[in-house]
């Protein structure tokens, strides 16, 4: 369930062609890109670390210079977390308590 | 039609985003008064590194949800990285510690006790100490990650009350040289301006700091800078190794490694002989100084000292891509600009001559007067969240008391004493054990009982394996006190589990003189306790065990306070109504009220209420700006250097040589080594190595090789690898890299696992006026072992 918002700077010449890579990318939406080289994205996923790897995913991106985070909501997973239904000590997986 | 929950989550996660970069979305956030993100959300300061990012914790129902960044703040504007924003889950980590736990041996395992135990037993075993074998015997190390409150007060204790100056943290081993450097350039430590010139600045130096991973949030300011006038502000990036810092730089300068120094009298050399200098300003302000009794000569005698740094001489020094025109263009834009900003961090600091190339970096802006103008600075960037505030403001180090006093000034040391109402003669008159001493001294048995708090100098120390085993010792008590089980904690007889941030209130203050505070959003979990009710409780019983009513004295001001707000309240406002006043780091300003209002925090001096409101001093010693330059105004000139460490008021420009490390590579270890963090860890792992997306971002450790040193070695991408120096191996996976310049590697330092803890190899050689270990330099030799091996990550449990 984590919703993320952020703010993506890719070199200004190639904004246009980096929102589309961006923007091809599961759980991404783009809402829009600027002359300056901003783009904004929400990344939905249902879990933390599926969002982690978006956004290396994004940092991978040739063109892109920085990824900077402006909102993280994670209500959901936190929830299971002190329920105790997700463990958060595995680094590859998160496992469910069943 | 209605908007769920969720879509209104992402509409604010897109808003939030759009908002900081003026960007208009065909949606707004209206009508839906009944969904809500969070109860409230409570204002505080990134925990980790030292750029001060503010942030808000969304808390729902007693639990953290959300987090966001505050766009008014002056640091960030808004702005996270990824590491801080997940740092919630640290916050609700299984393997947080609950209770106290205690060992009596250290091979025994350790038992929870509660804490009415835990704090007699540290009680007494300290007083045993001090009975047995002096008051030396004790030691406090603490961190740059401590909340100043925290530092202060520990600080107090061991101070006024144990009477031993063995106080340190591990700011020792990354900004003490840069303490050291602006102690002997401009007679004050700390920046003399601040973040607001990178977005006034036509030329940006950024020297022995990769920004882009070790400041993202700050690095996003130069990179925004730079894109937002591609042709008129110039980029310069020094550093032996390319490194995502570099992909924004117009010239990139590569050099082998710790020939800095001779790039940068070169740069001098050039503005001298092509009269780039600003000759009013140094007339106006300085004076050349040389040795150790820092003789003043002329002018000329500082040209003279740069004739061995002509261009052609330094590139042959200096090896790597540099030229002699790349050199004198460096120097033409450096001196030329509007306003030239300097910013550095390990790469200068963690050297056996790190307060030399600190000078260096000051003597270019002296010379240009590139120094309290828009633009101008030069920016020590500091690494930790409160190595300022707490350890190097708050009296942290074994040589300074709070408010920058040296320990070894009488006078000064009387002003503590009766601030603190405790007879004078309390504080011992010599500074104690330096970081690298305080734990020689314990493999010489000579420490007894140490407190480490917030730190695990098991991992994060040079050379680690020697200090790591006099830790290990019966022959010394440890007290930890942490938030998780690190390498230091398994040395540990007591650990005492402490709340975290955002779980008890403080303040942190940022590399550019601004304190911030944090305040308490939710409980912490089990007994964890915040640090200052510790240090109160423990003073107490510390004072029965030896008898000592004036221990008992510097806790009684705090007697009777809760500890979530109204503890560190007192302690804060003991420490700047009484400690700071009259001094550079006036804070009195800065109360608890006065920055809650506020967006970010507060830069001292900021002597008064008023002038806190404004956000305090932006650029030291200018009048205007900084009231201190009218108080202590000495003429009529437009800046005053009033640094108490220079009797004639002057910025000083040091004839500083070029001195290699101190270990070069020879026949038996031909390459260098150095060593640094990545974007997604921070320092040890012992918290980001438990966040899942940040550990399976980068797992483990490895080694950057150059390609033409892979290639000579047979070395592949992914092989495994041993790094050999002459104190120890690791084996690490290699990465071939166009990074390190040929000759050098570069290892990441996170890694927790015996196999790849890098600071086994590194050199404890330290300078010799800072006493901060040369981390970023030694010699090593590199062999292939194996193809790629499937490696585990490593977390240390509680018995390791």
């Amino acid at each position: 369930m984590p919703i993320g918002g952020f703010v993506v700077n890719a070199q200004p010449e190639f904004v246009a062609e980096v929102a589309k890579q961006v923007a091809a990318i599961a759980d991404v939406e783009v809402h829009g890109f600027d002359a300056d080289g901003n783009i904004v994205a929400v990344i939905d996923t249902v879990s933390s670390i599926e969002m982690e790897a978006h956004v290396k995913e994004i940092e991978a991106i040739a063109a892109v210079l920085t990824v900077g985070a402006a909102y993280l909501h994670a209500e959901d997973e936190i929830d299971k977390i002190i329920s105790g239904e997700l463990i958060i000590d595995k680094p590859f997986h998160q496992r469910q308590r069943h | 039609m209605s908007v769920t929950r969720r879509d209104f989550i992402k509409r604010s996660a897109a808003l939030t985003a759009a908002s900081y970069v003026g960007m208009n979305l065909p949606f707004a956030q209206h009508n839906v008064a009944h969904a809500v993100d969070a109860d409230r959300w409570v204002r505080g300061t990134c925990r980790l590194c030292g750029s001060g990012c503010r942030l808000e914790l969304g808390v729902k129902d007693g639990r953290p949800v959300a987090l966001r960044g505050v766009p008014d703040s002056r640091t960030n504007y808004g702005y996270l990285c990824m590491k801080g924003m997940l740092f919630y889950k640290m916050m609700q980590h299984p393997e947080r510690l609950h209770k106290p736990l205690y060992r009596a041996k250290k091979d025994q395992p350790f038992k929870e006790i509660g804490w009415d135990q835990a704090l007699d037993i540290a009680a007494a075993e300290f007083a045993e100490a001090v009975k047995k074998y002096g008051k030396d015997s004790t030691a406090y190390y603490g961190s740059g990650q401590c909340q100043t409150e925290e530092t202060y007060l520990f600080q107090k204790v061991f101070r006024g009350g144990l009477q031993t100056n063995n106080v340190e943290g591990n700011p020792r081993l990354c900004m003490a040289s840069a303490v050291g450097g602006y102690m002997t350039s401009f007679g004050a430590d700390e920046p003399i301006g601040g973040y607001a010139n990178i977005e006034r600045s036509y030329c940006i130096f950024i020297i022995g700091s990769n920004m882009a991973e070790a400041h993202p949030v700050i690095f996003r300011r130069v990179m925004r800078r730079k894109l937002d006038n591609p042709a008129k502000v110039k980029i310069i990036n020094a550093d032996p190794r390319i490194s995502p810092t570099s992909r924004i730089a117009d010239m990139h300068m590569q050099f082998r490694p710790g020939t800095d120094m001779a790039l940068m009298n070169a740069m001098a050399y050039v503005i001298i002989e092509e009269k780039l200098f600003d000759q009013k300003f140094m007339d106006d302000y300085c004076v050349f100084r040389v040795g150790k009794d820092a003789k003043q000569v002329d002018m000329a005698a500082y040209k003279e000292s740069l004739s061995a740094y002509t261009p052609e001489k330094a590139v042959r020094l200096c090896g790597g891509n540099i030229t002699a025109e790349d050199i004198r263009t460096a120097a033409r834009w450096f001196a030329t600009s509007q306003g030239t900003l300097s910013i550095w961090c390990m790469g200068i600091n963690q050297r056996k001559q790190g307060v030399w190339a600190n000078n260096l970096i000051h003597n270019l802006h002296m010379l240009t007067g590139q120094l309290c103008k828009p633009g101008a600075d030069s920016l020590s960037m500091t690494g930790q969240p409160n190595a300022c505030g707490g350890v190097r403001e708050g009296g942290g180090l074994c040589h300074i008391l709070p408010g920058h006093r040296p320990v070894v000034s009488e006078k000064l040391r009387n002003q503590v004493e009766d601030a603190w109402g405790i007879p004078r003669g309390r504080i011992p008159p010599k500074p104690g054990y330096h970081t690298m001493a305080m734990f020689q001294a314990v493999n010489e048995k000579k420490i007894r009982a140490i407190w480490i708090n917030c730190s695990s100098p098991a991992q994060s120390l040079p050379n680690v394996t020697p200090y790591r085993k006099g830790l290990q010792s019966d022959d010394v008590f440890v007290v930890c006190t942490d938030i998780f089980p690190t390498k230091t904690t398994e040395c540990a007889n007591l650990i005492l589990p402490t709340a975290f941030h955002f779980e008890k209130t403080g303040t942190y203050g940022c590399t550019e003189r601004r304190s911030q505070i944090t305040v308490k959003a939710i409980d912490a979990p089990g007994e964890a306790m915040p640090e200052v009710w510790i240090v109160r409780e423990w003073a107490l019983r510390l004072a029965r065990q030896l008898n000592d009513p004036i221990i008992a004295k510097c806790v009684e001001p705090f007697m009777g306070k809760e500890p979530d707000y109204e503890l560190p309240q007192a302690v804060w406002d003991e420490y700047t109504q009484k400690l700071t006043k009259g001094c550079d780091n006036d804070l009195r300003g800065a109360t608890y009220d006065v920055l809650k209002s506020m967006a970010d925090g507060v830069q001292w001096p900021a002597p008064t209420v008023e002038y806190a409101l404004t956000g305090g001093t932006v650029m030291k010693f200018v009048r205007g700006s900084d009231p201190m330059a009218e108080t202590e105004a000495k003429d009529d000139k437009p800046y005053q250097f009033y640094g108490a460490a220079h009797a004639d008021k002057k910025l000083w420009i040091w004839l500083r040589p070029y001195v290699g490390a101190d270990e070069e590579p020879d026949a038996e270890y031909p390459l260098y080594l150095s060593t640094g963090r990545i974007i997604d860890h921070w320092h040890t792992s012992s918290m980001t190595g438990r966040v899942p997306e940040l550990l399976r971002a980068n797992p483990y450790s490895f080694v950057e090789i150059n390609p033409q040193d892979a290639a000579r070695m047979g070395v592949r991408p992914g092989d495994m690898v041993e790094i050999e120096s002459r104190r120890g191996k690791v084996e690490m996976p290699a990465k071939v890299v166009e990074g390190p310049i040929e000759g050098m590697v570069f290892a990441y330092w996170h890694d927790m696992h015996e196999d790849r803890m890098i600071n086994k190899v590194c050199n404890d050689a330290y300078d010799p006026d800072s006493k901060e270990p040369e981390f970023k330099i030694c010699a090593c030799r590199v062999r292939r072992i194996s193809g790629p091996r499937a490696l585990k990550p490593y977390i240390t449990t509680l018995n390791g």
